[in-house]
């Protein structure tokens, strides 16, 4: 298991947002929470991440316990995080924002390649390069922060509701990209209220509900249950 | 008043706003960089750019050190105390904004009152940077004022290049826009705020060891060019360096101007009127970030 959550309790101002969750990504995999807002599922990324400290439970990630340590050396065991409402340097260029990316990055052929394959990847940021952040359209901005976490080199992504304020073609670009980051050998965890997008790219999903997992599985078999598709994924 | 004012007093004093802008940027870069990396308001800035004067002085006056030496060293040592300052008072008070407003605030008291006791609250001098005056086409301009421009012109220069062209350069500037983001790529927000406080600190080392010699130095001196530093983050923006530049130039060339053609007393109301123009009109400055 890359990355596991034991019994995980997070609290907020005395609510309790996640009540003892257990779940897991497995290396090479793409598993998604589901759930509507207010479910906790991005309170476990931010919890993963550093950013929230949990009120008990485990994290552990490639074999070492990372809850309670701080965010930014978390990130660098190897975790890229794309965070709700992306979080890029609006006043940077959209260069500038990817070479922030690669801060943890020491080799700068590495980073030149990584840039290169960034642009590959995402032409219309190789475009708007010289742009500064803020100026990109929604679905740009959703690439520049999926980019940016990319170059640097994550063997985790942890992406949280890519698809938010996006449209319908856009979406669909983001499922293509997800595939196309998990081809390359990165394991990617993403959180999303748009069932049909994250049951289009994950192998494995948990359905979160008022800060538990209600249902947790396969997703061909939660897709092939009839009551299960109604009931929990909208579908 | 009487006296006809000629090219020569316009010249002479749009360059002196200049001048007093470029020490008002030193002194205000620091500022509005700690505060939108650290979100905290740096109440002893003031006594650090005092502190700058004081170490010239120090080293100048009382041990003969030659004078740009002892700038270039006040300076570092400056950047040295902000590093200590912010080690010691500012990180274990991280998140608890009144106690880093009673520390700095204390800090500044502190400050001046250990400076008094060093060196008395007697008004000092420093020497001059440059003595005497340019004659450009008949027009005489002084040779100290046009160092110091040029001193706060290579030391704004060299910031805009660290944060634009280093690694650790554009860390800190992702760090004022966006601080979870900057997190997120593995940025260690300690180090952030360190770099920031002990550059800030030179700076305005820098800025007191100028103003220390065109005009003069006294343990207070450090209040009013906080306040100075205030006006140039709400006409500049927050956040910004180019905010800070602007702001800092309008400042120092707007006292200039309206002090030649109304007395100076019009020329200490006038950064007042800005900041509230300023801040009913547009909250975000010139340049702000948000």
């Amino acid at each position: 298991m890359l990355l596991e959550i034991k019994d995980l309790w997070v609290r907020y101002k005395g609510a309790d947002v996640l009540k003892g969750i257990s779940c897991g990504v497995e290396e090479g995999t793409i598993v998604t929470f589901l759930g509507s807002n207010g479910a906790g599922k991005s309170t476990a990324l931010r919890a993963i991440c550093g950013l929230k400290a949990p009120e008990s439970g485990e994290i552990w990630f490639n074999g070492e316990r990372i809850d309670g340590m701080l965010p930014h050396h978390i990130i660098k065991r190897g975790i890229g995080h794309v965070l709700e409402g992306r979080a890029l340097f609006p006043y940077m260029t959209v260069l500038e924002n990817l070479k922030v990316g690669a801060f943890l990055q020491k080799d700068r052929e590495q980073i030149e390649r990584n840039l290169q394959e960034m642009f590959a990847n995402f032409p219309i940021l190789k475009e708007r390069q010289q742009q500064q952040a803020r100026t990109l359209s929604g679905g740009e901005q959703q690439m520049l922060t999926i980019a940016r976490a990319l170059m640097g080199s994550p063997k985790l992504l942890l992406l949280d509701e890519p698809s938010l304020g996006l449209s319908p073609m856009m979406i669909r670009q983001i499922g293509k990209i997800v595939k196309q980051i998990h081809e390359r050998g990165v394991s990617v965890l993403l959180v999303e209220q748009n069932a049909r997008l994250a049951l289009g790219v994950a192998q494995q999903c948990y359905v979160f509900e008022t800060g538990s997992i209600a249902l947790c599985g396969v997703t061909k078999e939660m897709l092939d249950n009839d009551q299960v598709r109604k009931a929990y994924l909208g579908l | 008043m009487g006296t006809t004012i000629g090219l020569q007093d316009i010249i002479q004093c749009i360059m002196n706003g200049f001048c007093m802008g470029g020490t008002y940027i030193l002194v205000g870069l620091g500022l509005t960089l700690i505060l939108s990396i650290m979100s905290i308001l740096q109440f002893a800035h003031g006594e650090i750019y005092m502190l700058g004067a004081f170490t010239v002085y120090f080293l100048c006056v009382m041990h003969g050190v030659n004078l740009y030496l002892a700038v270039f060293i006040s300076m570092l040592s400056t950047a040295v105390i902000g590093l200590i300052l912010e080690r010691v008072l500012l990180r274990p008070l991280k998140g608890l904004f009144l106690s880093y407003v009673c520390a700095t605030t204390g800090l500044s008291l502190m400050l001046q009152t250990g400076v008094v006791l060093a060196f008395s609250k007697s008004t000092k001098q420093l020497p001059s940077l440059w003595s005497g005056a340019f004659n450009v086409f008949g027009i005489m301009l002084s040779r100290e004022r046009f160092v110091a421009i040029v001193i706060a012109l290579i030391l704004t220069l060299a910031l805009y290049l660290f944060l634009k062209q280093t690694k650790y350069g554009l860390a800190m500037t992702a760090s004022a826009q966006n601080r979870e983001g900057a997190l997120m790529q593995g940025i260690n927000p300690n180090v952030m705020s360190a770099m920031v406080v002990a550059i800030g600190s030179g700076l305005a080392a820098v800025g007191g060891a100028l103003g220390g010699s065109i005009f003069n130095l006294d343990p207070y001196m450090g209040g009013l060019a906080f306040m100075k530093g205030i006006t140039l983050i709400v006409i500049g923006g927050l956040g910004s360096l180019p905010g800070a530049v602007v702001g800092g130039l309008i400042l120092g060339i707007s006292e200039s101007l309206f002090s030649l053609f109304f007395g100076s007393q019009m020329g200490v109301v006038i950064p007042l009127l800005l900041v509230i123009a300023f801040l009913i009109f547009k909250q975000k400055g010139l340049f702000g970030h948000d």
